[in-house]
């Protein structure tokens, strides 16, 4: 009995399943999921401002740490202003997996918002699925209107080879030029009554004798690692490595180039063909041998990695890293040991051009932050409310925090990042606690006058021995404008491809040289082999992007 | 003689016996050291526990990676979902495998060739992930518990090993024995197939329950509502936005002092608020191994 | 029930007599059995079998607008990108490297700790090695990585330190290309070899208590009885997982070889799925990896094929 009931039961779900996949793959996609009854026409229901709230669905893909979005003042009242009530998923995890079955079902909410969530390789790939934007901001959006006047570049950002707006860039205006900020222990130096090193040779000499007396004072001079890096992963290099003493040798990276890739004098290089990064990895080896770099710096991972750095209570571990600010990578304890230096130099009498790692436009911008779906009822109602956020007012809130709780209104049109309510916590922490923070997005308007929080002023202050630097920098001929640059979808597949092979070889080749030498006799033939992953290929496709780029600047 | 024979054979019983207690030990240590450390790492500062300074007791104690973990208020939601899903996934489960597994292992049932090496193919090929998606679409069991229950509720890999058991553990002469006495296969399933075989019935039953116990995709790929989402999907989250103290540095903003210490242990301590409730269920399944049980049962 | 058996009884023996049995003419003698088989089969028929569709995307381009399987047809082109791909012989060869290492020494090892499970006598001793073997399967795969990084750590990982005090040095096991292999391999023993070996277990429980009790008094020592009792009675199950294990020959975990990977051992831990993770999440190459994970099915779905016919023939023992 039980059996043939469960029969009945599996045969109609199965002939349910083969009457509804029978018709065809997309054509079933239309029927839009979403709640909102109320309106058939648009525009009689949302020109109304006095009527019920227009009913939305939207994804929003936080940070793990962000509270729920319903704790958050400025977003109820942001929606209230515009007139729509809001159904929100909040995804802290996974999203491309979730976003692959979403996109490809055609099941997507009014409005998406994250950074990058909706990528330009999407939007090529589905296209019908997002709103083009270009009407909706002239109609409704007055702020997204402004910030494009204000700052052009958000606007070509935002806008896609075809000339059509799918997502909003955003503009944060206080970010430094750059991520990476080099330290070194300066009472490790007093200890040992050594000067701060300005060039290789002297950083040489300078972590040889961290090494090998007792650079710490605690009496055993075999527990000091010279120098440490963050984990150098299998795609490519990232931020806090070595790679930024490239810039002793006259390359200027952009967000860590981390596949090579840098502009000198207006053409698009590689690095790992170049013979200047030969002779960074040879340095790097000659460390390595000597045992100045932390042995585990390969194999290590980042829980690792920043663990080390905070030594044993007062007595330090590192004497040479970098990171985004000091607190943050030697810990509030030994925070004061540390003291961030300027940009070295090859050699004492060498008088290239210096250069570091420009990220200005990475952190100030940012693209695709907010895209709006096609199919959406109600897509006046959604630009109102992305309007509402991009009021720089709003914005500010969008970044730091609710004012009230988060910022303080001085009453005079200034305003001030309060510092944590939470006393344990930094300020970091509570601004991505607290709000969207940068995963929103915002127009700081350049005249807000807002004072930024402890943990920000810190950075721009230890950013100051390299501003020199920087400002020195040809931020046209010499920075590649990865942020500003829109591939088309093929050449996009074409390079990533590319890239995968390339970094496939360069980086178990890179680790390989600095712990085990070699570099000298197998450079040649590792030239050639880089040849053949496509890396020629790449570069005419992005030296042709950003000749274009150029041309219409 | 005998006397001879019997002490050597006793005297190498020994030896052998003392060889198993000491593998036996070996394989114990082996194994339990790093499921301790699990524990200890899960209350111990975290800088210490990565550097290698947390070995045989814990140091630094704090008690933050639970609380965190347990400070999360939809923990509760979570298990209540899963033991949900799980209970009722796996009664689904058995409830379509073992009857099929029975059939498939009758020798005299001539599609049984040709309907194993169809379940076989699905093992290897499928459709992925997105036709997949607009199935389950189509079914209208997006974003409802029925995702968890029924799509792929028959796992073909122990489809397999229960008909092997029922091939094997079944003696050929016992259902044309009962045929002969007027027994039809529902019955000969039911009284005689079933109670033979509780050993593969629940390990079947282990393999389901745990697979429903840790699956996170279903609801990951499925799942929207923040009230459906089962135990794994939360503490993930939990998992998540601690990792972040590790690595959240750069572009962001300084991301990281805060709970750097303490980051670790949520890993450590997610282990252990996820899997104890399984863990629980072992002892009651390995009674059934228990040599000999089932045989003797049926035949006294 | 009783007259349904008395109607199918004469029906089985005249269709013997009358010709040779099929699935046609055995459907009114087994159509219990049929009814048992039609749940199992209506479900893997619509999640499996209906969203086959898919393979296609393997040959074709992924055109949203034209529909899932609307894209312009480019035959084997995608096959060809990746046979072609100047990495293919290094992931082929580390994928089944790493996947032969697993099989050969990780099939063995559960079927042992079966047996030495059940040679121990003490009931309380069992139980608790059986328990504690069983739980590290519950470990996620980011803390066991997390574990292998603490404890291999060549300063201060209590292996690294076994390691360096039995005098092999200061070896870091984490950065080397030849221990990738055994680090991987071991650790996937340790922990999942107590939990595959319940399968053998529940194998071991059902073997007739008399058999022993005759081996006894036809006085075989233990080795005999592991031999020609325990042994035999296991033989099944393990034919039939070795042939399923054969069917995985191209494919490797993901997770736990992409969070062991570093630059160092790239030359040896770069796989199959670690590449194609790399360049699906790079770009959208919905097509490529389709044609890579086809290409991976067939080679898997063939050694399986082979297996399967040996196992057939040589054990009378097999899937189908």
């Amino acid at each position: 009995m039980k059996k043939t009931k469960w029969l009945t039961l599996a045969l109609a779900t199965s002939l349910t399943a083969l009457a509804l996949t029978g018709c065809g793959s997309d054509s079933d996609n239309n029927s839009s999921s979403d709640t909102s009854s109320t309106s058939s026409d648009t525009t009689t229901s949302t020109d109304t401002q006095s009527s019920a709230p227009v009913k939305l669905t939207a994804v929003f893909t936080k940070h793990p740490l962000t509270q729920e979005l319903a704790k958050m003042e400025w977003l109820t009242e942001a929606a209230k202003k515009a007139n729509v009530e809001i159904k929100w998923q909040e995804i802290s995890a996974d999203w491309g997996q979730k976003k692959a079955a979403m996109l490809a079902s055609g099941d997507i909410p009014d409005i998406i918002i994250g950074p990058n969530a909706i990528t330009d390789a999407d939007y090529a790939q589905f296209p019908g699925l997002f709103a083009d934007l270009t009407d909706l901001i002239a109609k409704d959006a007055p702020n997204v209107q402004a910030m494009f006047d204000a700052k052009p570049e958000t606007k070509t950002i935002s806008t896609q080879t075809d000339g059509k707006i799918y997502g909003l860039s955003k503009y944060q205006r206080f970010w430094p030029a750059t991520v990476s900020r080099q330290y070194i222990n300066q009472q490790w130096l007093d200890n040992l009554g050594l000067q701060m090193p300005t060039n290789w040779d002297e950083l040489y000499n300078v972590l040889l004798a961290f090494k090998e007396k007792d650079a710490n004072g605690d009496g055993d001079p075999n527990d000091e690692i010279p120098m440490d890096f963050s984990p150098v992963g299998t795609g490519g290099f990232g931020y806090f490595q070595p790679t930024v003493l490239l810039g002793s040798l006259g390359i200027t990276l952009t967000d860590a180039s981390g596949q090579g890739y840098f502009v000198e004098d207006g053409k698009v290089k590689n690095f790992f063909t170049d013979e200047r990064y030969k002779t960074f990895v040879e340095f790097l080896n000659k460390c390595f041998a000597a045992g100045l770099i932390n042995k585990e710096a390969f194999t290590q991972d980042y829980s690792k990695y920043q663990s080390v750095a905070r030594g044993d209570g007062d007595k330090a571990k590192v004497g040479f890293s970098w990171g985004w600010e000091v607190t943050d990578r030697f810990g509030n304890q030994l925070a004061p040991q540390y003291t961030s230096m300027a940009p070295l130099k090859y050699s004492a009498d060498d008088n290239t051009q210096l250069g570091w790692d420009y990220d200005y436009n990475s952190l100030n911008y940012g693209v695709n932050m907010v895209s709006i779906s096609e199919k959406s009822k109600n897509k006046d109602a959604a630009m109102r409310f992305v309007n509402e956020l991009y009021d720089p007012k709003v914005s500010m809130q969008v970044l730091f925090g609710s004012l009230g709780t988060n910022i303080k209104d001085n009453g005079d049109d200034t305003y001030a990042v309060l510092p944590p309510t939470d006393a344990a916590m930094d300020p970091g922490t509570w601004k991505w606690t607290s709000t969207w923070a940068d995963n929103g997005p915002m127009y700081i308007a350049d005249s807000l006058n807002l004072t930024l929080g402890t943990d920000m002023q810190s950075v721009g202050q230890q950013t100051e021995p390299l501003m020199d630097t920087i400002n020195a920098i040809d931020k046209d001929n010499d920075v590649l404008p990865s942020m500003f640059i829109k591939y088309s979808a093929a050449d996009n597949n074409m390079m990533a491809l590319n890239n995968t092979n390339l970094l496939n070889l360069t980086m178990a080749k890179f680790s390989q040289w600095v712990t085990k030498g070699g570099i000298d006799k197998e450079w040649d033939s590792y030239v050639k082999n880089v040849q053949k992953t496509g890396v020629e290929q790449n570069l005419q496709i992005m030296q042709k992007y950003y000749d274009d780029y150029k041309a219409n600047k | 003689m005998e006397m001879i024979r019997y002490r050597k054979k006793s005297a190498n019983d020994m030896i052998f016996d003392i060889g198993v207690a000491v593998l036996s030990v070996i394989a114990f240590l082996i194994v339990a050291y790093p499921l301790y450390f699990i524990c200890i790492a899960s209350i111990s500062d975290s800088t210490l526990v990565s550097t290698g300074k947390v070995l045989l007791f814990p140091r630094g104690i704090s008690m933050f990676g639970f609380k965190e973990i347990f400070g999360d208020s939809r923990i509760w939601t979570g298990y209540r979902n899963t033991i949900v899903y799980t209970l009722l996934g796996t009664f689904v489960n058995l409830l379509f495998t073992l009857p099929a597994a029975y059939a498939l292992s009758r020798p005299e049932f001539r599609a049984r060739r040709f309907i194993m090496l169809a379940f076989v193919i699905t093992m290897f090929f499928g459709g992925g992930l997105i036709p997949t998606y607009l199935l389950i679409k189509s079914l209208h069991m997006t974003n409802t518990m029925w995702v968890f229950i029924f799509p792929f509720c028959v796992n073909v890999f122990n489809l397999i090993i229960t008909r092997t058991f029922f091939e094997t553990s079944l003696p050929k002469e016992l259902y044309e024995a009962a045929s002969i006495d007027g027994c039809s296969h529902f019955t000969f399933f039911r009284t005689v197939a079933l109670p033979l075989s509780k050993a593969v019935v629940s390990v079947i039953a282990l393999y389901y329950l745990v697979a429903h116990w840790n699956d996170f995709f279903t609801a990951l790929i499925y799942i929207r509502d923040n009230e459906l989402q089962p135990l794994q999907i939360i503490l993930r989250d939990i998992l998540l936005s601690n990792q972040v103290f590790q690595s959240g540095a750069g572009a962001g903003g300084a991301a990281g002092g805060y709970a750097q210490k303490f980051a670790d242990q949520v890993k450590y301590g997610v282990i252990l608020v996820s899997t104890l409730p399984i863990l629980i269920v072992y002892p009651f399944i390995q009674k059934y191994f228990e040599k000999g049980v089932m045989i003797g049962s049926v035949k006294g | 029930m009783s007259t349904q058996t008395k109607l199918t009884v004469p029906n089985r023996e005249t269709s013997i007599i009358a010709k040779k049995p099929n699935i046609f003419n055995t459907f009114r003698r087994d159509y219990q059995l049929w009814i048992m088989v039609i749940p199992a089969i209506i479900v893997i028929f619509i999640f499996n079998y209906i969203p086959m569709y898919g393979i296609q995307l393997a040959f074709r381009d992924y055109d949203y607008t034209k529909g899932l399987t609307g894209g312009a047809w480019h035959g084997l082109y995608y096959f060809k990108m990746f046979i072609d791909n100047y990495l293919f012989k290094d992931l082929m060869w580390n994928t089944v490297k790493i996947s032969l290492a697993t099989i050969i020494i990780g099939f063995p090892a559960p079927i042992l700790l079966a047996l030495l499970i059940n040679q121990i006598r003490s009931k309380r001793a069992k139980k608790t090695l059986q328990t504690t073997v069983y739980m590290p399967h519950f470990i996620s795969i980011v803390v066991m990585v997390g574990m292998l990084n603490v404890m291999l750590s060549p300063n201060t990982g209590i292996i690294g330190n076994l390691m360096n005090r039995l005098g092999y040095g200061d070896v870091n096991l984490l950065a080397s290309v030849n221990s990738f292999i055994p680090v991987y391999v071991l650790s996937d023993i340790w922990q999942h070899c107590g939990w595959n070996s319940i399968i053998y277990l529940a194998a071991l429980s059902s073997v007739d208590p008399q058999l022993y009790d005759s081996s006894k008094i036809d006085g075989a020592n233990r080795w005999q009885t592991i031999r020609h009792i325990d042994l035999p009675s296991i033989v099944p199950t393990m034919i039939i997982l070795f042939i399923l294990s054969m069917g995985n020959v191209l494919s490797t975990g993901f997770e736990k070889i992409f969070l062991m990977q570093n630059t160092l051992n790239l030359p040896v831990s770069e796989v199959i799925a670690t590449y194609v993770y790399k360049i699906g999440i790079l770009s959208n190459q919905i097509s490529y990896s389709s044609a890579i994970g086809l290409f991976n099915t067939l080679i898997n779905f063939f050694f399986l094929f082979a297996t399967n016919a040996i196992a057939k023939r040589v054990s009378n023992i097999s899937l189908w």
